[in-house]
């Protein structure tokens, strides 16, 4: 019954997504109409694949940190994007892909490096090192990236700032490919790695008595959801508390089993960020808010009712 | 609007002010040919005598400074003062939005000129704190530069030059060209899409060369929007900004996203210069020429369909 509630909502918000919008488009001529066709509709496919990858990615960084307040951004890779499109225009590298190619290679680079981290004196991605050596990565690249903007004569510098805020404005079918083409493999990966996760919540101790490959899980979790994050950043920007309060909603809906809390992650955060999405092109309407703005918004409140709940057992 | 609705009783203050001080205030105050002022930040500010060593904090503060005659009284601006090319032989003060206080005392000034916001204030605060006077004022739309013109004329003892810069403006702003009935989306941005609102001088542009914004009923300088509400809008043309040279499109009009805008697919772009269209300036009636003359040449523009 949870599951219909989960796939009904999803569904609602796709065809909110697609059937409101600023510009008025009769529902008769919903289908054939070329804003349908090539600007909301593959901006709500877009909203439910990076509001999913933040879904589950945050819910398994969660779980393999152990700590209720990961975020998928918390590991670095919002500065490590964020440098990426600085440089990118600083540099004024042409064509119409290069700040999302430089975002993408930027986080990754700031992967590479939080893993290398948390793998320093045999650490072993101890969930510690892991944290401290993300935010210290971020704090590192946004030093870097605040220097280049306020040194850089580019104008259009301050824009970059604009950018990172995040934001489905990029949607197009040729996006909406390449990302398709990016999730399987992490997604399956984290699916794949339900069982050992469910082991690793309670301890690594405990969870390699039990039979887990704990090195082997840790590292596959690790680079599946921060590629995720990666993947969702290059496409939309740094796009806030989705992957922080959807996998608290999850465990809500589904409980604690990552079997059925990574797949319901995914399913809620794409309803989130899809929703949010649609209101943030309409509320305001021919104004558009920042999509993080109202995420938030939307968020907090159901988190608050969550919190209230758990502390009224 | 808040900010329009405090503009517009600003300027009345100035100008009842100004009766005031031609008037009245001077000879209160004991001191022959003393002036006082009232900025954009409502403060009152006295001079002795008109500046003679003028730092300016703004490249439109620079420019309007050249504009009235008072160019070789300019003893500081900062690293984004590049027009007119006579500016560059003044020596730089630092970036203008983060003033140096210590590289600005160096050069001894008389008089300092902020562009008004929250990073300013402080400054000014602290250099008046130091005895150097300051005033800080806000020129965002095209009657802002001749308040604004009038108002360093007499800070700087170019009455005559401020009264002209101020003239010309008002007499530009009295007299739109004809309609050509042009279609302009102003976009400076594209990821989130930012198009420019009728609260920007560029909406005047617009107006003044006969052409219409699209977004001219969104009253900010500029917002964020859809690119469905561009679809939706469809404009005739897509102005953008751009400092470096060429009329290539920008790389973003290549975006499918970006197809679905009937301007971009039929690559009607206007590439404006943005040492002219970058700020409000008084060279605001070249800019419209500029715009009317881009509008009317540019009847057949190039097909960039795929």
């Amino acid at each position: 019954m949870k599951w219909f509630w989960l796939v009904a909502a999803l569904l609602a918000a796709l065809l909110a997504g697609i059937g409101l919008g600023p510009a008025a488009v009769p529902i008769s001529e919903l289908w054939q109409s070329p804003i349908v066709r090539d600007l909301r509709l593959p901006r709500a496919l877009l909203g439910l694949l990076v509001g999913g990858s933040l879904g589950i990615a945050g819910a398994s960084l969660q779980s393999l940190v152990r700590n209720p307040l990961a975020d998928p951004f918390l590991l670095g890779l919002s500065g490590g994007a964020g440098l990426g499109a600085v440089l990118a225009i600083a540099l004024h590298w042409g064509g119409p892909w290069a700040i999302p190619l430089a975002a993408f290679a930027g986080a990754l680079g700031a992967l590479g490096l939080v893993f290398r981290l948390g793998l320093v004196g045999g650490a072993e991605l101890d969930p510690r090192i892991l944290l401290l050596g993300g935010v210290a990565v971020g704090a590192f690249c946004g030093a870097v990236m605040t220097a280049i903007v306020s040194l850089a004569e580019a104008s259009e510098l301050r824009n970059a700032y604009l950018w990172l805020w995040g934001g489905l404005s990029g949607a197009s079918w040729d996006t909406l490919r390449v990302i398709a083409l990016c999730l399987p493999v992490p997604v399956t990966a984290l699916l794949a790695s339900a069982r050992p996760l469910d082991l690793l919540v309670l301890g690594e101790e405990p969870a390699r008595h039990l039979g887990a490959d704990v090195r082997a899980v840790k590292r596959r979790v690790y680079l599946a959801a921060s590629f995720l994050t990666a993947v969702s950043v290059a496409v939309a920007g740094v796009i806030g508390f989705v992957g922080l309060i959807v996998p608290h909603l999850g465990r809500a809906l589904v409980g604690g089993r990552h079997l059925r809390l990574l797949p319901a992650s995914f399913l809620a955060g794409g309803t989130l960020l899809v929703l949010a999405d649609t209101l943030a092109r309409t509320v305001v309407a021919p104004r558009e808010l920042p999509v993080g703005i109202v995420t938030a918004l939307v968020g907090v409140p159901l988190f608050a009712v969550l919190l209230r709940r758990w502390t009224a057992y | 609007m808040r900010q329009r609705a405090h503009r517009t009783h600003l300027a009345g203050r100035l100008v009842a002010l100004l009766g005031v001080a031609c008037h009245g205030a001077a000879p209160r105050s004991g001191t022959v040919g003393a002036l006082v002022l009232r900025d954009d930040a409502g403060r009152v500010v006295r001079l002795a005598a008109p500046a003679r060593r003028v730092v300016s904090l703004a490249p439109s503060i620079t420019e309007l400074l050249f504009a009235i005659g008072a160019g070789d009284q300019i003893v500081g601006r900062t690293i984004y003062c590049q027009y007119p090319p006579a500016a560059l032989q003044v020596p730089p003060v630092g970036d203008g939005l983060n003033p140096s206080v210590e590289a600005i005392v160096a050069r001894h000034p008389d008089l300092v000129l902020l562009y008004r916001s929250s990073h300013t204030d402080a400054a000014a605060r602290q250099l008046e704190g130091l005895g150097i006077p300051t005033l800080v004022v806000r020129h965002d739309r095209l009657a802002d530069i001749a308040r604004t013109g009038r108002l360093l004329g007499r800070a700087t003892g170019r009455d005559s030059g401020g009264e002209a810069v101020g003239r010309a403006m008002d007499s530009l702003l009295a007299r739109p060209l004809s309609p050509v009935h042009a279609r302009i989306a102003y976009v400076v941005w594209d990821s989130p899409p930012i198009v420019i609102g009728g609260g920007s001088f560029l909406d005047e542009l617009a107006r003044l060369a006969g052409a219409d914004n699209v977004f001219h009923d969104i009253t900010t300088p500029s917002a964020t929007v859809s690119i469905e509400t561009i679809v939706a809008r469809d404009p005739d043309w897509i102005a953008v900004v751009r400092d470096s040279a060429g009329n290539e499109p920008p790389a973003w009009a290549r975006r499918p996203e970006w197809r679905a805008v009937r301007a971009v697919r039929e690559g009607r772009f206007l590439v404006l210069p943005g040492d002219l269209f970058g700020q409000p300036s008084p060279r605001a009636g070249v800019a419209v020429t500029a715009l009317r003359d881009r509008l009317s040449n540019t009847t057949h523009p190039t097909s960039q369909s795929p």
